[in-house]
């Protein structure tokens, strides 16, 4: 094993350094800070999902004692510039944070109160008078596609943000010499990883300064300050954000809009205004995985071998002008999943509707994608009477390709593929339960098997943005860190990515360790963030399991600027070459000569107080910053070749349910994950993201979703009715790994944190369609709910 | 409108004018400062404010707390020893039966309440016990295990 000489620290399963405080209720989440004078917010929305905003009379609500401040979308208008959309549109659309107007979705704000309390702001807003006069919604995405429906925004002319067609490889005559081809229609659903945590803010403002302060549980500070920048109108040196412990992110903690509606208040108010979602807010309005419609069509050979992939795919963004085509274009870098699929054309349509605005969420398109493709394997085994767990492995880019580049432009840099599913289905007992299964089924019992297979990337490149736009804005993906040795010896690190759970306080800690030869418990890690003292870049950020592979790179180079110090302060003091020195706990020695040797601290002296002793031209104290961008980024090439993510873990999920014939529900009976993330930094993290992100597959599948109904109205705005997975639902999963490395990153490891999301709804689904097998049932949509089965059991 | 409360927190004795309408979970975090008590749904779903009052467990988002007159409320603060960790909250930390942690203060006290009345629980009993709390990180896995940890150590500690 990687990294398992002794004294690594990386790789070990180290507890949380975090979970002290974290068990004892000690961890300082937004709602646990205390700031004098805090004002708090709530906010006016929208009933209807798309209105005319006629007007609004906020000047009752301004009365009632307790209230500060009220701030309306015209008047935030006025204060404030729009938040530009991260495409061009066809013609220029001011979005403010507040609407004006016209409102888009049901749930979204058109007007804000800072309050004494919380519930005096709620108060005030049932004393404002909206008038609305409401107007058809535009709901139905593929409608929206063929130009038809509602338009949300009449300047544009058209509800589709972006379409187009791209090809690789020879398509037509794929499918014109294949044996084959196979045709399906998937569906999915909106739903959320909906982090236990709110997403909320604390704005301070300044006006001796005209500076602003946000505390906020943002997950991707880095782009936030630069729209707020933009938005208020202020140079960013008079921004800073505050990260404090956040409690759950998974791409959803993001929302520019309410840091700007609570500074525009705090300004107003001339005191801090915090504003936090309740959960009816945070499931209304904060950020759903776009549902969408996908055609597949797989050309094939008789004997299962791939030969084309065609995929439609009508994405419905909700109300999302931040990040629209997102979702298509993290799909497009992941479109052939672990398979050799030499042609492939993929028609996208990135297309808005009057629902919730949908962004980043777990694994963002990459679910559906590999729904989409793991179910129509499942359908084409059905078809060719062939084991599924055979014809992928027919298919599969084999270990010796690597690295394999893909026809759009990914590259997989390492792994077996394989060897993960033949892992997978050995630790299942495949065979064994394939009998069961047909026992069981001869009595009566309704059980089934479900195999699905994917790839995780980590890290984006917003390059890929270029397919679309022509150009290059942001692209490729890193993240900075710092590393100090501290006057007293002692060593302290800080990361321009704020963790939500994923314990970078532990592991930064492990691998700083190593580079200076220290114990993880000298090591001491910023909690959270600040861009005042964090090194960070406008790449920073939590997303898209980009630890691994940007993140590790910026804590080992500024650990490793430190060490090349320490060892060049100890070389000139000790007067003897750099070449003869190591590290080793806590100080530098001369290698074969135990007993002469500097401690840090001795060092630390030199470098900070003793400066007269430092070599000529070097410079006083002991601290680096370094930035990593990970190799694998490039810009898009001639043939619209780009790879919209970087390195590629991959898994394998087999899992058993039964399906109970009275109820139609079903119950997950075993469940094995083996993946391969290269080398694993902390094997306890590791385990609890596999395990967490194969339950949020779990939900997707069986439980979870927004549903709207004919006029736009959200029917699952609670927990009562969003249903998540409990105890009682999510099995005891079963991991085992593989570890090949990744060449291209500085410690091997790929990303984990998305994990099971993606092909988890996959294997659920078809072990379910297996189970119905002899009813004849396929799943094309999720999620799969007890009134479906029923369904299928009673032929509808 | 507000009303006189007397009630017992972590065996201190509170005594509070306080709005009617104030949830417990609002009133142990904002006028005790008790901010172990997290907030993640106030409809009673998601279990992140559980609390004992009076030994069992309760949604501190459903309880007003003028209705908490004369009862004994214990929370994730009381359930941690004055130095280091109780034996469930290390088992917790040991086998990494937490991520963000927001979900934590709540899964130990329905935990801490299995183990009050059950020293031996299977572990459908434990996941019956955690199911109405709600975590968004672990998929329960490690949780289960972490209860289970503690209730074997805390069996073999009764043995010695």
């Amino acid at each position: 094993m990687p990294g398992r000489e002794p004294g690594g620290w990386v790789g070990r399963p180290l507890p949380l350094k975090e979970a002290a405080r974290l068990v004892a209720g000690r961890g300082r989440f937004l709602d646990d800070l205390g700031f004098a004078r805090l004002l708090h917010v709530a906010m006016v929305r929208s009933p209807h999902a798309h209105a005319r905003l006629v007007s609004i009379d906020a000047t009752a609500a301004a009365a009632l004692p307790g209230v500060a401040a009220v701030l309306t979308g015209a008047e935030a208008a006025a204060t404030s510039r729009p938040i530009r959309p991260l495409i061009p549109t066809a013609a220029p659309i001011d979005d403010h944070c507040l609407a004006v107007d016209r409102v888009r979705f049901a749930g979204e704000p058109v007007a804000a109160v800072a309050a004494v309390d919380r519930a005096t702001a709620e108060d005030a807003v049932e004393a404002i008078r909206v008038a609305y006069e409401p107007l058809p919604a535009a709901l139905d995405a593929e409608a929206a596609a063929r130009g038809e429906g509602p338009l949300l925004y009449p300047a544009l002319g058209t509800n589709v943000v972006w379409h187009d067609t791209l090809s690789y490889g020879d398509v037509d005559t794929a499918f014109a010499g294949a044996d084959g081809v196979l045709e399906e229609r998937f569906e999915i659903q909106r739903y959320a990883s909906t982090p236990l945590e709110t997403f909320g803010c604390i704005a301070e403002y300044d006006a001796g300064t005209d500076s602003y302060a946000f505390t906020t549980n943002d997950q991707r500070p880095g782009l936030t300050l630069a729209i707020l920048a933009e938005s208020l109108g202020v140079p960013q040196a008079r921004l800073r954000l505050v990260c404090p412990d956040i409690g759950g992110g998974f791409g959803n903690k993001r929302r520019p809009a309410y840091l700007l509606i609570c500074a525009l208040l705090a300004r107003r108010a001339g005191r801090p205004v915090k504003f936090l979602e309740d959960r009816r807010e945070n499931l209304t309005a904060l950020m759903h995985a776009a549902s969408g419609v996908m055609r597949v069509a797989l050309a094939y050979r008789a004997d299962g071998t791939l030969l084309g992939l065609s995929v439609r795919d009508v994405t419905d963004e909700g109300k999302n002008l931040v990040s629209p085509a997102q979702h298509n274009l993290i799909k497009l870098g992941n479109i052939a999943n672990g398979y050799r699929i030499p042609a492939i054309r993929y028609e996208a349509w990135s297309v808005l509707t009057n629902k919730c605005p949908s962004g980043a969420n777990r694994g963002i398109g990459k679910p559906f994608m590999c729904f989409a493709i793991e179910r129509a394997m499942a359908r084409l085994a059905h078809r060719l009477a062939v084991d599924p767990a055979e014809l992928r492995l027919r298919n599969y880019v084999r270990a010796d390709e690597m690295p394999y580049a893909t026809p759009t432009g990914s590259r997989y840099d390492s792994g077996d593929y394989p060897a993960t599913l033949r892992a997978a289905l050995e630790r299942f007992d495949y065979a064994h339960w394939r009998r069961e299964q047909a026992r069981a089924r001869a009595a009566g019992r309704l059980l089934g098997i479900g195999i699905a297979t994917s790839v995780e990337p980590a890290g984006t490149n917003l390059a890929s943005y270029e397919i679309i736009t022509g150009r290059r804005a942001a692209s490729g993906s890193a993240e900075a860190a710092m590393v100090r040795v501290e006057p007293d010896g002692q060593v302290r690190a800080a990361l321009g990515d704020p963790p939500s759970g994923q314990g970078y306080e532990t592991v930064v800690a492990q691998i700083v360790a190593d580079e200076l030869a220290v114990h993880p418990g000298q090591v001491s890690v910023a909690r959270g963030f600040d861009s005042a003292t964090t090194p960070w870049l406008y790449l920073s950020g939590n997303y898209s399991n980009k630890f691994s592979v940007t993140d590790t790179g910026a804590v080992v180079g500024a650990a490793r600027r430190v060490r090349d110090k320490l060892l060049r302060l100890a070389a000139f003091r000790l007067e003897i070459d750099p070449a003869d020195l190591e590290l080793d706990d806590g100080a530098v020695r001369v290698r074969g000569a135990p007993g002469r040797r500097l401690t840090f601290r001795e060092l630390a002296r030199t470098a900070y107080a003793d400066v007269l002793g430092l070599p000529p031209g070097e410079e006083p104290g002991l601290e680096a910053r370094h930035a990593h961008q990970n190799p694998l980024a490039r810009p898009m090439d001639a043939a619209r070749r780009v790879p919209s993510q970087l390195v590629f873990a991959n898994a394998a999920h087999c899992c058993l349910v039964e399906v109970d014939p009275a109820t139609g529900g079903v119950r997950l009976v075993k469940y094995v994950v083996v993946h391969d993330c290269g080398r694993e930094l902390n094997p306890l993290i590791v385990e609890g993201m596999v395990h967490g992100s194969t339950a949020h597959g779990i939900g997707a599948a069986l439980l979870e979703e927004f549903r709207y109904d004919d006029s736009g109205q959200l029917l699952t705005s609670t927990f009562m009715d969003y249903l998540k997975p409990t105890a009682l639902d999510v099995p005891d999963i079963e991991v085992g790994r593989l570890e090949h490395p990744s060449p291209f990153t500085p410690l091997g490891a790929k990303g984990v944190g998305e994990g099971g999301a993606i092909p988890g709804p996959a294997a659920v689904a078809s072990a379910v369609e297996d189970a119905l097998a002899p009813y004849g049932a396929v799943v094309r949509a999720l999620p799969i709910t007890p009134e479906t089965v029923w369904r299928w059991l009673r032929g509808r | 409108m507000k009303a006189p409360v007397r009630l017992t927190v972590n065996g201190e004795a509170v005594e509070r004018l306080v709005d009617v309408r104030r949830p417990l979970a609002d009133f142990l975090r904002e006028e005790l400062g008790l901010t172990g008590t997290h907030v993640g749904c106030e409809h009673g779903v998601c279990g992140a404010c559980t609390v004992l009052v009076d030994g069992w467990s309760a949604r501190a988002c459903l309880l007003l707390a003028v209705q908490c007159e004369g009862a004994a409320v214990t929370t994730i603060e009381g359930l941690t020893p004055a130095e280091g960790l109780s034996p469930l909250q290390e088992a917790f930390r040991t086998v990494h039966g937490l991520q963000c942690g927001f979900c934590t203060p709540g899964m130990i006290v329905v935990a801490h309440e299995l183990l009050q009345r059950t020293t031996a629980p299977t572990p459908d009993e434990i996941r019956e016990a955690l199911a109405a709390n709600l975590c968004m990180c672990t998929g329960y896995v490690s949780i289960v295990r972490a209860v289970a940890r503690a209730a074997g150590a805390r069996r073999e500690g009764g043995a010695a």
